[in-house]
């Protein structure tokens, strides 16, 4: 039996992509050591925890209450304490960063609760620890509110008529109260996403994107050195694009199957298991597929090829989200991406590294990016048609 | 034939060349946009919300979210969108307020505000405290217009005007928050984050990248030629030099036009900022002119090179600040000159430092350049022979 003329050549190509260090680097090296280098970076840093500087010069009950609340067990997973004499002690920790925030608690503190003109609790914050600050501030801000809660709770019920003489009584019923209002925390339904689990598909197809230029280029090197020609001896032009399209399958599957296999085995990243992984896989290396047939149709020299190429690669590539985790970033540019196969692809691996493993979740990224690929190719093919170039 | 000839020829080669003008003009700028557009929001928790409660509790409970200086909330019609913007963590929790939240406190039964999210992911603790202390001060009107009603009669809405005054005319109990510094240590977030890190990124990118010019020129036998002309090896190597050095000095006035016209950059004191342009177009210049001997064919250069360089802008803090990954890691970017770089650019323009503040970034920088430029004139020199 006779091996098909299109498999052959896309064994020709193979061999010498293989053979090539650049696409070797490219299709498995630098993403892996990318992802690697991403893994690492974030390890251990997906957790929000700080730890805050407590004065306390008071030491009266309300001081104490204050106290109870900050170190409570709630508290504790966001935010430890470190106790410090004098206010300049607490400041030098915290301009050394050896503490996050600072609370402190004023002289006379729990006394002036009581009456008319409370102290103040004050936060002490530094300008690159905003997030900390805020957090210190929302904790403060939580004591003082129920606090508070209490006090209007007694003026409300004086000022609706409740007599001025019972204020003791109604100071001791109002701070057994509860707060009517309810905060009930429920599990999303989702998986945390791991930043490995983002940027190892968002690399892998970065670097497939690269196949596109190198693919491009090597057919203008082979109809330079008569290598085009001597195979349309033999084969007719659509076998021979339908051969180099077999290469960049193959190549481009490779090249993605092996990061995906290695970042979960080595990083735990999570591309939803193999099949799905393929499935989003497989439509994506065929955009990439078409959009190679479309440069080459579309350039007239190697450093035409090669320029298109790259522009095309990086345009996507920013396009799409593989640089900068696109949740962060503004609606329109999230929007933006789904005009791309590589932005549907990442959104279809983002939605499975946190929700359920579902054939459901990839469909809709699925068909965008099969419509990508098959629109790319009408459009390569009228082009090829209109200026009927000839492979010979 | 002098050197500046030489460095003339490549140039106007390069200026030819089309792609090469993408990578040094547009993609910068474009990257520029998307990186500042992302790169931004570590200061405020993002916060969805969705009100399904038509009483007046939802709409304070949602007003109380918005004005909280913690929280950047996005509001969502279903419960449904909202936890899908949590799961591609868009944002960090959604708070959920349920259809019966006026009607459950009418009946005098506590009402409910459901958060959710996932308890292990990074800053939902945080979040959860900022959403809790805006939700507290709602909370509190109603407790007092409750307890109201508990001892003088009547009902909760009865008493909420009562409450208002009261809390009007009684001095309540603050929080002061004061920030002890105001320089910053680390570089700002938006555009004065990506420009500077950007520069920092593709001058050594496209160095890199450039270095396929001296591998053609080699493959091209363009040295050989030259060197029958007669022109000394020096001379040409001065040449090529020269011409890498101008190139990354072009690259990087365009960034920094770019990002003080469009995107209003402050680029920081303009004579520490032109020396440490300087002393970075040299590092590109020694590493461009060090890929043209290292790689063995042009496209080795322009596709390797680039790769090479995101790798070591990651390592060295170009796509995202140091300050957040782990201490480690923090340590280890500090052996590219890239860390070093975006230090010195930190010094310039989040502490407004000169010269002399910058003299110990701009030495590294210079030992970089001084041994990457000797390396790659040592190995040209050899290629030429």
């Amino acid at each position: 039996v006779r091996t098909p003329v299109a498999v052959v050549i896309a064994g020709k190509d193979l061999r010498q992509r293989f053979r090539d260090r650049s696409a070797l680097v490219l299709g498995f090296a630098a993403p892996l050591a990318i992802a690697a280098l991403m893994s690492l970076a974030f390890r251990g840093t997906e957790q929000f925890h700080f730890t805050a500087g407590v004065v306390n010069n008071d030491h009266g009950q309300m001081a104490s209450a204050f106290g109870q609340v900050i170190t409570s067990k709630e508290v504790k997973s966001v935010m430890a304490t470190r106790s410090y004499d004098t206010e300049a002690s607490a400041r030098a920790a915290l301009k050394h960063r050896s503490v996050s925030a600072v609370f402190v608690v004023p002289s006379g503190f729990s006394q002036s609760a009581a009456g008319a003109h409370p102290e103040s609790i004050r936060v002490l914050t530094s300008i690159d620890l905003q997030l900390a600050g805020q957090v210190a501030d929302s904790i403060a801000q939580s004591f003082v509110t129920q606090v508070n809660a209490d006090r209007l709770s007694v003026a409300t019920a004086v000022t609706a008529g409740a007599s001025s003489g019972r204020i003791a009584e109604l100071a001791a019923s109002a701070s057994t109260l509860r707060p009517p209002l309810d905060i009930v925390s429920r599990p999303s339904g989702s998986h945390s996403l791991k930043v490995i689990s983002y940027y190892a598909p968002g690399m892998g197809i970065f670097f497939l994107l690269f196949a596109i230029g190198f693919t491009a280029r090597g057919y203008f090197v082979e109809r330079r050195n008569g290598t085009l020609e001597r195979m349309s001896a033999a084969a007719r032009p659509g076998q021979i694009i339908l051969g180099k399209s077999l290469a960049v399958l193959v190549y481009g599957s490779a090249s993605l199957g092996t990061m995906a296999l290695v970042t979960s085995l080595l990083f735990g990243a999570d591309w939803g298991g193999p099949l799905l992984a393929t499935a989003v896989g497989i439509p994506m290396v065929l955009s990439v597929v078409a959009l190679t047939a479309l440069v080459i149709v579309l350039a007239r020299s190697e450093r035409q090829a090669e320029g298109m190429a790259s522009i095309v690669t990086f345009g996507l590539a920013l396009m799409g989200g593989n640089f900068v985790f696109l949740s962060t970033a503004p609606p329109l540019l999230r929007k933006l991406a789904l005009f791309t196969p590589n932005g549907w692809a990442l959104r279809a691996y983002l939605d499975l590294a946190t929700g359920p493993h579902r054939w459901s979740t990839i469909a809709l990224p699925v068909v965008a990016m099969l419509s990508f690929a098959l629109a790319v190719s009408a459009i390569t093919a009228i082009l090829l048609r209109r200026s009927e170039v000839s492979l010979s | 034939v002098t050197a500046a000839t030489i460095a003339r020829v490549t140039l106007r080669r390069l200026a030819r060349d089309r792609t090469s003008l993408f990578f040094m003009i547009i993609l910068p700028v474009v990257v520029i946009v998307v990186v500042g557009a992302s790169v931004g929001g570590f200061s405020r928790f993002k916060v969805a919300v969705v009100n399904e409660d038509s009483g007046r509790l939802g709409a304070g409970i949602v007003s109380a979210l918005r004005h909280s200086t913690a929280i950047d909330l996005h509001v969502f019609s279903t419960a449904d969108a909202a936890r899908t913007s949590v799961r591609r963590a868009e944002t960090t929790l959604a708070v959920i307020i349920p259809r019966t939240t006026s009607a459950d406190l009418q009946s005098g039964h506590p009402g409910k505000v459901v958060v959710l999210g996932d308890r292990t992911s990074s800053s939902f603790e945080g979040a959860f405290t900022a959403v809790s202390a805006a939700v507290s001060n709602q909370s509190a009107r109603l407790q007092a217009a409750g307890f109201a009603a508990q001892q003088v009669g009547g009902t909760v809405d009865d008493h909420l005007g009562e409450a208002d005054r009261a809390a009007a005319s009684t001095a309540a109990l603050q929080v002061t928050t004061s920030t002890i510094d105001t320089v910053r240590q680390v570089l700002p977030e938006g555009f004065s984050y990506s420009a500077p890190t950007m520069l920092v990124l593709f001058v050594f990118i496209n160095a890199l990248a450039a270095g396929a010019g001296i591998i053609e020129t080699r493959q091209l036998r363009i040295y050989e030629r030259m060197s029958a002309a007669p022109v000394r090896r020096r001379t040409i190597i001065a040449g090529e030099t020269l011409a890498y050095l101008s190139i990354s000095l072009l690259q990087s006035v365009l960034i920094v036009t770019i990002g003080a016209t469009l995107f209003g950059v402050s680029w920081g004191d303009p004579i520490a900022a032109a020396a440490l342009i300087m002393v970075w177009a040299l590092v590109g210049t020694g590493a461009g002119v060090l890929s043209g001997t290292l790689f063995r064919t042009p496209e080795q250069a322009s596709s390797i090179g680039p790769a090479l360089g995101i790798g070591l802008g990651m390592l060295g803090g170009c796509m995202w600040p140091l300050e957040i990954v782990s201490p480690l890691m923090r340590t280890v970017g500090h052996i590219t000159p890239q860390s070093w770089a975006v230090d010195a650019w930190t010094i310039l323009l989040s502490r407004k430092g000169n010269l002399v503040d910058l003299a110990p970034q701009l030495g590294v920088l210079a030992l970089f350049a001084a041994a990457l430029i000797s390396l790659a004139t040592y190995r040209l020199g050899r290629r030429l022979t």
